[in-house]
Formats: C-alpha cells, structure tokens, sequence
C-alpha cells in the first residue's frame, strides 16, 4: 500500500513536472495540428473564421481537387526539381568544404569557417536585395562577369528556364554553412588513429575518404540530409522575394501555393496541400533512413 | 510504454475533435451577410472614446487630425492604433473573429469585401451622401448592394512621360489608343530606349491591365452579377496591351525596381502609375526633375477609364462607441476635413467638392487627377476577388509572352472567374 502511494504520488509529481510543457504542447501544437486536419476535409474558407463548426464536410474532394490542380502539379514538379538538384548539391559542397577546413587549412580556417556559415545568419530579404543586383541581367556582377568571357548571360530571374536555377544556387549558397558546421563537427569526432592505421596498410586520400570518412560520417550526413531534405521541401522564401513564383509559374512551390491559397481564404484546399506536402516529407525522410542508416 | 500515454491524447483530442466536427457540422441556410436596416447618425457632438486602426503613413498621420475632432467634440477622445499594412489583414481578420474589434478603421478599397464577408462591418447609416464622392470610389463600398463605410481618399493610375523627349519630337499627349502607340514610338526615336513600360508579370499586373480593358468597352461583371470576361473587349484589351512588348515599345520583362532610375535616366519614356510616383522620382533625382517630366490622362478608347484606388473608413459591427464612431468618419469625410487631411498627408480627397479648393485646383501636379477620378473604376467588391486577380495577373503574362492567344486567354479568363465565383452566398 505504501509503495502503491509513493508510485502515484511520484506519478502525479512526474505529471505536475510534464504539466507546463504537455499544456503548451496540446494547445500550440496539438490544437493546431488536430484542426488542420479538420479543416483538410471541411469546405472551409476565410468568411467562416466567426463560426468554425458551422461548415460542410467533404471528404476527400479537396484532396482530389488539389492533385488535379494543374498550378499545384506544376507547383509540385517544380518542388521535386528543386529539391532533386539542390539537396545533392548542398550536401556535396557541404562535405567537400568540410574535409577542406579539416584537413588542408589551417591558417584561415576560422575565417573560412565563419564566411560560409554567415549567410545563414543573414536574414533573407538582405541576401536578396544583394542576389538581385548580382543577377541584375545589364549590369549584375554574372552577367558583367560572363560578358568578359564574351557570353552573353540571360536574364536569370525573368527566363522561365533560368530563374529556377538561379534560386537553386542561390538556396545552395544559403543553406550550405549549415550542414557544414554540422558535418565539420562529425569529422572531428572521427578518431585520428584510423587514418594513421589506413595510412600504414597504405591507404590514399581517396580510399580513406570512402572507406573510413563516409562510413564513420553517416549518421551525421543521415541528420543533414533529413533536415536540408524537409527545408528544401518547403521552398518558399527564395521564390517569395525574388520572383513572386514566376515567371510563367517556374518557380511557384508547394509551399508558396499554400501561401497563395491561405491568402485567397481557401482554407480547406490549403489544408489539404499541407497534408500532401506533409505525406511527400515523411516518404522522402523515410528513404533518407533507409538509404543512410548504419549498417550493422 | 511512454508511447501510450501521448497516444492516448493524441486519439483523444482527435476524436473530441471529430465529435465537435459531426454534431456541430453543417452550413446553416440564412449564412451570409445580413444587411441590418440602415440606422442614422444622431445630432450632437460625439462622447466617449473612439478607437481607430490606421495603416501604414495614414496611420502615422491621423492622430494630427484627431485634434481638430477632439477639439471639435471636447467629451471624446480618438486612440489612433498605427497597423502595418503587410500585417493588417490577419490582424483585422483575427480582431473580428474574436470581437475584439476597434471602433473605425481604414481599410483599403480593394480588402472591405473581405471583411464585409466576415460579418466584420457595419452597414453605412443614412446622412451620408453617396453622390458627394466619386462614384468610382463610392462602389468600392458597395458590396451586394449594401454600403459598407465610406470613401476616405483615393488614388488613380495616369501616365508619366519625359516632357523634354517629347518636346524634342513635337509631341502631344496621347489621346487614343493609336496615339499612345505613336507616342511611345516616337519618345523612342528621341533616343529612350524603351517609348513605354508596362507591367509584365506578379502581383497586380491585372491592374495596370484593366484600364485598358474599361477603356475598349470591357466590364468585368454585367448588372446580374455575371463574369463578362470573354468579351471583343477582353480581347481587343489584351492585344493592344501587348503589343507593346511585342513591337519592342515596353521592355517585354519589366523589372519594376529599375523603371523609375531609367525614366530618370531618359532611357524610358514614359509609364503608367499613380499619384505616389511624383514624390518618389523627386527625392531620387531631386527637385528640378519636375520640369522634366509630365502628367497626363491615360488614353481613351471606346470610353475613358482608370483605376481608381484608396482607403475607406468603415465603422466595425461590434464597435463598441459607433454613434461616436460614425461622427467621426463622418468629420473625416467633410469636404474641408478632407483638403486639410491632403495639406497633412498629400492624399487626394475622395469628396468632390473638396477639389474645388485652391489647394487642390491650383495645383497642377494634382488638379490632373480630377477628370481620372470622375470616371475612374475599381475592382468588383467581392470576396474572391484577389483569387480571380491572381489567375488574371498569370494569364496577361502568358499573353505577353507569345504563350497563349487574346482570345484563349479571354476564354480562361472567363472560366478561372466563373469557378472561383464571387464568393458571395
């Protein structure tokens, strides 16, 4: 009996610990969570936010109407692109950038450290005030760059074939400190001694980097992967300030159709294109594992 | 084992919530706007205190006209809240949601229907005239044929040009369609490089568009509350409209950042803008540019046109001082009110006769409004209208840019806006 009291009162304790964050956690973010859900299969829009309950039920038809949306499957085509070309190439820089600073420089390597991690410190609409005068086609340092070069640059943000590959570098240049940092840190976990040891059964640089680096790196690049994978899904604030989604709709995302169809009041079919997104970001974190766990 | 728990909770809150959803579903039949009978504004000066939202510049600038009504009525006081424009709208559709609402506030003519939607506003009372303002403005107001609050100040969308450029080629302004072609031809001849510049592409493209559209005849909704968007009109609008691009006359991707340095620079020679542009090419190349450039009525087709914008003041449904609130808007909105509001804040009155005044009349940087403002039109005052922009701004694009013809854009035009519908049920 006096064990059974003391276990609820450490239970109770426990929950009176727990209280502040399980009351925060149901009303931030389970409330809304459970709402918008509620809201994916209701017809419900911006002139119903007096009375939320007072809406029709309609199943599946807002999924339905969303999938064969042709603005959100060119929305959807254009997220799959970016993310397909610009989270390989952020992690590759990443990497590439990380082993530099952790073997070659030394001098530097705090400065270098801190230049390529500055940009994501930077707040986005700074960075695009200066990618635009970079990408300005008459006088922008590329297309006065190329010109030296006798080519002659299109202009980057208003071709329809261009301007997504502009942001995609762009997005890249962003994000690439950040995985850096993290893989840096994962490097110099590697204990030294293995090199050493490969070194001495008269493994080269590249052989060391494949068979002992990517190993013993997989778990953090697995983490860098599923962070920059579901950031990337959610492209919106390259698109946002540098081209309003165009042109023609090239560099309209997922992200920003929601945006668009949240500020039209269409809260129902918005809600549906988060559940979507939302199902494209589980898939792709769930091959990440798959493709990057530890093997045993 | 500490799945459970948090499971449980999880399933929980789902199913309270599904509950909630099923035995509180369902649209009731009298939704909608109820258009209560309009009340009128009582006599005697105005007690209590009175709490106004005001945007952006207007809502720096109106606790200088407050005094005068403070001083006016000695028992009220005016609490001027200043609200970002970019923030304004979830913050006004939250505040009326939750009925924690200010008495009046600005609202830009192109949202009030938004709001209306919401139940958020009060039906304009009887002692207002509507025939005092331009009619234009006055529409913007109107939403199912119920008025909403009240015309403050306004704005309209004219073409600039390079006064010297045409000189040099003894050039008149433009009064047709034709005329203006000729005319941006031939400031192109004067050595711009571009004669004018439209706008190509994002947000409000629909609007520099529309004049056009009004000006061949156009209407975007007949008197039944039918979209009429596939018209002759529509199609003549959109040719004309871009053919600009395509003859070479406007830049054919227009950057809006650059278009005011390369006016100034003489390497465009003119473009399309409202009554804000004056003072923004002045502080960029400095005071003695205004003997450089001038100001001239948009060309006229089958019929003059423009786009007539602005701010009206509304008076909110669950104010909790409207008596009051109303004497207000209704101060604001008085013809001498409104001249010593332009004094204070250069926004050009919404009520006719205040342009009358010399300050007004004997200015001619403004005085050119006047015949813009007559016959100028908004958007319809409906909900979906951003919605229906939206798909217009993207199809004037696709137009521009050689991918769809006039006519298949008309015809998606009409279709885009017949299945957004209007948003009113």
């Amino acid at each position: 009996m006096t064990v059974s009291a003391r276990r609820r009162r450490t239970g109770l304790a426990a929950w009176g610990f727990a209280l502040p964050f399980a009351v925060l956690f149901a009303v931030f973010m389970l409330l809304p969570v459970a709402s918008s859900l509620y809201m994916a299969f209701t017809d419900m829009h911006g002139a119903d936010l007096k009375s939320p309950w007072a809406v029709n039920f309609v199943g599946l038809d807002n999924f339905v109407a969303v999938l064969g949306d042709p603005k959100f499957q060119q929305a959807a085509g254009n997220t799959l692109y970016f993310v397909g070309v610009a989270m390989p190439l952020t992690l590759g820089i990443a990497l590439l950038l990380a082993v530099l600073l952790n073997s070659g420089l030394v001098w530097f390597r705090s400065v270098f450290r801190v230049g390529f991690y500055a940009p994501v410190v930077t707040s986005i609409v700074a960075v695009a005030v200066v990618w635009r005068f970079l990408l300005q086609p008459d006088f922008g340092l590329v297309n006065s760059g190329l010109g030296v070069l006798g080519i002659d640059g299109p202009r980057w943000l208003t071709d329809e074939v261009w301007a997504m590959p502009s942001l995609i570098v762009m997005a890249t240049w962003r994000n690439v400190g950040y995985s850096m940092v993290i893989l840096l840190a994962g490097l110099q976990g590697i204990p030294r001694d293995l090199y050493e040891a490969s070194a001495i059964d008269g493994a080269g640089a590249v052989r060391q980097f494949r068979s002992i680096t990517v190993p013993l790196l997989r778990p953090t690049l697995l983490f860098c992967a599923v962070i920059t994978g579901i950031g990337y899904l959610q492209f919106f604030e390259e698109p946002f300030v540098m081209t309003q989604g165009g042109p023609l709709g090239a560099t309209n995302s997922v992200a920003y159709e929601i945006f668009n169809q949240f500020g039209f009041g269409n809260y129902g079919v918005s809600a549906a294109m988060s559940y979507v997104l939302f199902v494209a970001i589980v898939i792709l974190s769930y091959l990440q594992f798959r493709l990057l766990r530890t093997e045993k | 084992m500490n799945r459970t728990p948090r499971l449980a909770v999880a399933a929980t809150a789902s199913t309270l919530a599904l509950a909630l959803a099923l035995t509180g579903c369902g649209r009731s039949d009298e939704a909608g706007t109820t258009a209560a009978g309009s009340s009128s504004i009582t006599d005697g000066p105005a007690t209590g205190t009175i709490e106004v939202w005001a945007m952006g510049t207007e809502g720096e600038l109106l606790p200088e006209l407050a005094e005068q009504f403070e001083a006016d009525n000695p028992d009220a006081t005016v609490n001027v809240t200043p609200v970002p424009w970019e923030s304004s709208t979830e913050k006004i559709n939250t505040a009326i949601a939750t009925g924690e609402v200010p008495d009046v506030m600005q609202v830009g003519t192109t949202l009030l229907s938004g709001f209306v939607e919401l139940g958020g506003l009060a039906p304009t009372p009887e002692g207002i005239d509507s025939e005092a303002f331009f009619p234009g403005a006055w529409d913007t107001t109107v939403v199912d044929g119920t008025s909403y609050g009240v015309p403050w100040y306004v704005e309209s969308r004219v073409l600039y040009y390079r006064k010297d450029l045409a000189e040099q080629e003894g050039l008149a302004a433009p009064k047709t369609w034709a005329d203006l072609t000729d005319f941006a031809a031939r400031l192109q001849d004067a050595g711009a490089e571009h004669g004018i510049a439209l706008q190509t592409r994002g947000n409000s493209t629909a609007l520099m568009y529309l004049p056009f559209y009004w000006q061949a005849g156009g209407e975007i909704m007949d008197d039944a509350g039918e979209f009429t968007l596939d018209s002759d009109a529509q199609i003549k609008a959109l040719e004309y409209y871009s053919s600009f691009m395509r003859d070479g006359l406007a830049p054919p991707v227009l950057v809006e950042e650059e278009k005011v340095q390369n006016f100034i620079d003489g390497k465009l020679g003119s473009f399309v803008s409202g009554p804000w542009e004056r003072a923004n090419l002045l502080t960029t190349a400095g005071d003695d540019f205004a003997d450089s450039f001038g100001v001239v009525p948009l060309p006229a087709d089958e019929a003059t046109g423009s786009f007539i914008g602005g701010s009206n003041l509304a008076v909110l449904a669950d104010a909790a001082n409207p008596d009051a609130a109303w004497k207000f808007v209704q101060f604001a909105t008085d013809p001498a009110t409104q001249v010593d509001w332009f004094e204070i804040s250069s926004d050009l009155p919404a009520v006719q006769a205040s342009w009358d005044d010399p300050a007004l009349a004997d200015d001619e940087a403004v005085a050119v409004y006047q015949d813009v403002l007559t016959t100028a039109r908004s958007t319809p005052a409906i909900p979906s209208w951003a919605e229906i922009e939206h798909e217009l701004d993207l199809l004037i694009e696709q137009v521009i840019a050689g991918d769809l013809s006039a006519e298949d854009a008309a015809q998606q035009m009409q279709d885009a806006a017949t299945s957004i519908g209007t948003g009113l049920d």
